[in-house]
């Protein structure tokens, strides 16, 4: 387990810590950190934002995803001293205060999540998506998410949040 | 299992001779089945097994264990906080008081977190011995290789019917491979029965279920629990049947489905069963007959095979075990905003929302009016728990006991203040008032400031308490199967449309249409969610999962090669609710099982389609490439044997 110890994030005592800046959701973080320790550890462990998760710690689930400048990376195998000076994007970042995103409207409206421990995740993959095409196609909301694991709703509620933050026919369900 | 194998735990009393390794048995009886046997026109005899899955939670186990000289606090992701209490509490020797179960937000369960895991044990053990919070994390490799997964069941089933497709008799024996340790491995065998006898009837029934010990991990309960593997197996064998007998799979689930208002034999009634009505509309809704056998009879060019199937299950909600009931308490705030405390848990099935809309409908006040304290042992009530699939019945309906008896306080006090006789008052919108005269009336606000001056202070708290067939004992027998369940048995017909690849053997669901009586749906947003859900994950089940094991080693330890379903593996997921209109009237809420019970018509559907598309009977889970192809080659090699040799001599 982790440990944030005065010699930075990370246990291993041999290795000396590095400072990494950071500029999470718009705010400079300088966290000291052993070179072995990841991404996801810093964002949660460092600075505290615990939105993004953790589901498996070797890239296979897309829990972790968080955006880096611009590009959605699992930040379960990313090294958090690769990331020095970088533009990272979490879900905390999506809401406009107490104003959420349109896709987080969506992904409420349509039931795209359960228990939402994929949802941070998920959030980051599709936002990184309409973000680079305003109206994705099925095929390209598939390949966008295809690293992202849910096993509670089955995936067809997320596509139609995603179709539906997106303006592409799909009728909200709830309002 | 063998008699004179060796023993797992030598010193274990035998359970039952002369067999080795037995860890419980669950035997029931009735008729006369070998009668039945003999009065029957038509008995046949298969063999089905099941294989290794898991539960696939998103969220690895985590427990955060901090113990402060007389109090153990714990945070864990679990499916009840009052279950893992009693466990904790029972295995460290405390009072149940000095252990408190907080709440904590669960990232998925699907069965995998009921039992009590040595790694919440040694945290709290730990922490009581260092003084210091302990916090264990499971990897996700630990999780595939030392956690509990699912029951792997293999079950021998004898099926005697009449000309007609009537079932006479039935032998069912089942075999549940449980791993070193008991865990719930006898509850599976037992419930293995219970969804063997709820969806049709058997005039003559001989069950035996062992659970057996056997060098693996111990297993855990998995969505569905039984239901999946024993509904795959009955269901094929019936559509063996009705090929055999030359009748169609819709009428002969027609045949012998319950009907409303029959008894079961456990004692239960079925109350208003919708499931001919599911088969009815489940059959044409998807235009079942129009589609079976199509491709089998006439092979389109390519190499795509097509096929239709259904299967039919039942689940029981609410089902009677430790905690058994469910109480709930509202608080009602000055201001007619209300906070709701109560034990339920939510893993991602919308407790919380729930629980939230019975007390605002109840109380007639908005869903951002009510505030919800949840599952923490030392703040809430006791509840059930996620994990019977009773907590929208049971905690719902105490839920709206506990808003009506709050509700009922508001109108008694308004009633004294307005002159106004209770029968004559009506609630909405945050206010009391008369429906003769809709003038006379008081504002919740107004009402409990009234009810705090005139009542000795006394402000407006309602309770409400739960739970299943109040007159029976705790719960049935396990071994004999004695005893009832529940007043609420949920029903349903899947149908599932295949597409078979037969130069590969890969198989893949197209469309899923799931009909079913889930009672009142109080949120059919989130029955909707539970059912897309139970498809992904069944499709994950027929053609995608399984953990391979050697020598007790998991081999496959992680998401690359354990391959659950992503996003391009779903297929379409229709739904349609039956006879919901007959819930509407009268309370309590009739609210019946709708998360877990639909993993299983869907798989047995997924087999019988993959034999529609391509002729191919598969007797055992997962319906993999490898066996899908075998089939097809052995298929050939009859075809070709069985030809007239015609060119001999030429
Ligand atoms: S936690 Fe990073 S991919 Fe699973
Ligand atoms: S909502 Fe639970 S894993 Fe996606």
């Amino acid at each position: 387990m982790l440990d944030v110890t005065k010699s930075g994030l990370g246990t291993d005592a041999r290795a000396r810590s590095r400072l990494v800046s950071l500029c999470v959701n718009g705010e400079w973080h300088e966290v000291a950190v052993k070179p072995r320790v990841t991404l996801v550890e810093a964002i949660r462990e460092a600075i505290g934002l615990t939105g993004t998760k953790a589901g498996c710690e070797s890239g296979t689930c897309g829990a972790c995803t968080v955006l880096l400048d611009g590009r959605p990376v699992l930040a379960c195998i990313t090294l958090a001293v690769e990331c020095d000076g970088a533009q990272v994007r979490t879900v905390e970042g999506l809401a406009d205060g107490e104003k959420l995103s349109a896709l987080q409207e969506a992904f409420l409206d349509q039931g795209a999540l359960q228990c939402g421990f994929c949802t941070p995740g998920m959030l980051m993959s599709a936002t990184a998506l309409l973000e680079r095409s305003s109206q994705p196609t099925r095929e390209e909301i598939n390949k966008a998410l295809e690293g992202n694991l849910c096993r509670c709703t089955g995936y067809n509620a997320i596509v139609d949040a995603v179709l539906q933050a997106s303006d592409q026919g799909v009728k909200p369900v709830m309002k | 299992m063998k008699p004179g194998a060796p023993e797992v735990h030598p010193t274990h009393p035998k359970v039952t001779d002369p067999y080795s390794n037995i860890g419980g048995k669950s035997e029931t009886e009735w008729g006369d089945v070998e009668r039945g046997f003999a009065e029957s026109d038509y008995v046949r005899e298969d063999r089905f097994e099941s294989h290794l899955r898991t539960h696939g939670y998103l969220e690895p186990h985590v427990t955060l264990a901090h113990w402060e000289g007389d109090k153990l606090n714990v945070w864990t992701s679990s499916m009840g906080a009052f279950v893992k209490r009693a466990k904790l509490a029972r295995t460290l020797d405390l009072p149940y008081s000095a252990v408190r179960i907080h709440k904590t937000y669960v990232g998925g369960t699907f069965g995998g977190k009921i039992d009590l895991y040595s790694h919440e044990y040694c945290a709290a053990r730990l922490s009581m011995i260092t003084g210091r919070p302990v916090r264990i994390v499971a990897s996700r490799e630990e999780i595939f290789s030392a956690f509990r997964h699912g029951q792997p069941l293999a079950m021998e089933i004898k099926t005697g019917v009449r000309k007609d497709g009537t079932i006479v008799a039935q032998r069912i024996r089942v075999i549940n491979n449980s791993g070193g340790f008991r865990g719930s491995g006898v509850v599976v065998i037992f419930l293995a029965w219970g969804f063997t006898m709820i969806p049709y009837r058997i005039p003559n029934l001989r069950y035996e279920g062992f659970s057996v010990y056997t060098n693996h991990p111990v297993r855990a309960p998995q969505r569905g629990h039984g239901a999946p593997q024993i509904r795959f197996a009955i269901e094929s064998q019936l559509d063996r049947i009705a090929e055999d007998l030359g009748i169609d799979p819709i009428t002969i689930r027609l045949r012998n489905a319950r009907l409303p208002g029959e008894r079961l034999p456990n004692g239960d009634n079925v109350h208003n069963a919708g499931l001919v009505e599911c088969i009815r509309i489940a059959a044409g809704k998807s235009g079942f007959l129009e589609k079976y056998g199509r491709d089998r009879r006439s092979p389109p060019q390519g190499t795509i095979r097509r096929g239709i199937g259904i299967g039919v299950s039942a689940y029981m909600g609410g089902t009677l075990i430790y905690p058994n009931g469910s109480a709930v308490i509202v608080k009602m705030n000055d201001d007619g905003s209300a906070i709701v405390l109560t034990g339920a848990i939510d893993i991602g099935q919308g407790a919380e929302t729930v629980i939230s809309q019975i007390v605002a409908e109840e109380l007639a006040i908005g869903m951002d009016d009510v505030k919800i304290i949840s599952s923490d042992t030392d703040a809430t009530p006791q509840d059930i728990g996620a994990w019977i699939s009773g907590m929208t019945y049971v905690t719902g309906n105490a839920a709206r006991q506990a808003a009506g008896n709050a509700r009922d306080k508001l109108i008694a006090v308004a009633s004294e203040r307005l002159g106004v006789p209770v029968g004559d008052l009506a609630a909405k919108d945050k206010v009391v008032y008369s429906t003769r005269d809709p003038s006379a009336r008081m504002t919740y606000r107004e009402v409990i400031a009234a009810s705090v001056a005139t009542r000795r202070g006394d402000t407006v708290i309602g309770e409400g308490y739960w739970r299943t067939m109040r007159d029976e004992p705790n719960h049935p027998s396990l071994a004999t199967t004695k005893g009832r369940w529940t007043e609420n048995y949920a029903f349903s017909a899947q149908v599932a449309e295949v597409e078979v690849d037969i130069e590969t053997g890969e198989a893949r669901l197209v469309k899923a249409l799931t009909v079913h009586d889930c009672g009142f749906p109080v949120n059919p947003a989130l029955v909707k969610g539970q059912i897309d859900g139970q498809i992904s994950m069944a499709l994950g089940h027929a053609f995608m999962e399984e953990v391979m094991t050697k020598d007790g080693y998991t081999l496959n330890p992680n998401w690359l090669d354990y391959r659950m379903p992503t996003i391009h593996n779903m297929a379409v997921s229709e739904d349609a609710d039956v006879i919901t209109e007959q819930y509407r009237v009268g309370q309590p809420y009739r609210t019946k099982e709708v998360g877990e019970g639909l993993v299983s018509g869907i798989l047995a559907a997924m087999a019988n389609a993959v034999y529609d598309a391509t002729g191919v009977r598969l007797n055992s889970t997962p319906f993999s490439a490898e066996k899908i192809l075998y089939g097809l080659k052995a298929l050939e090699f009859e075809q070709k044997r069985s030809q007239p040799k015609e060119t001999v001599g030429a």
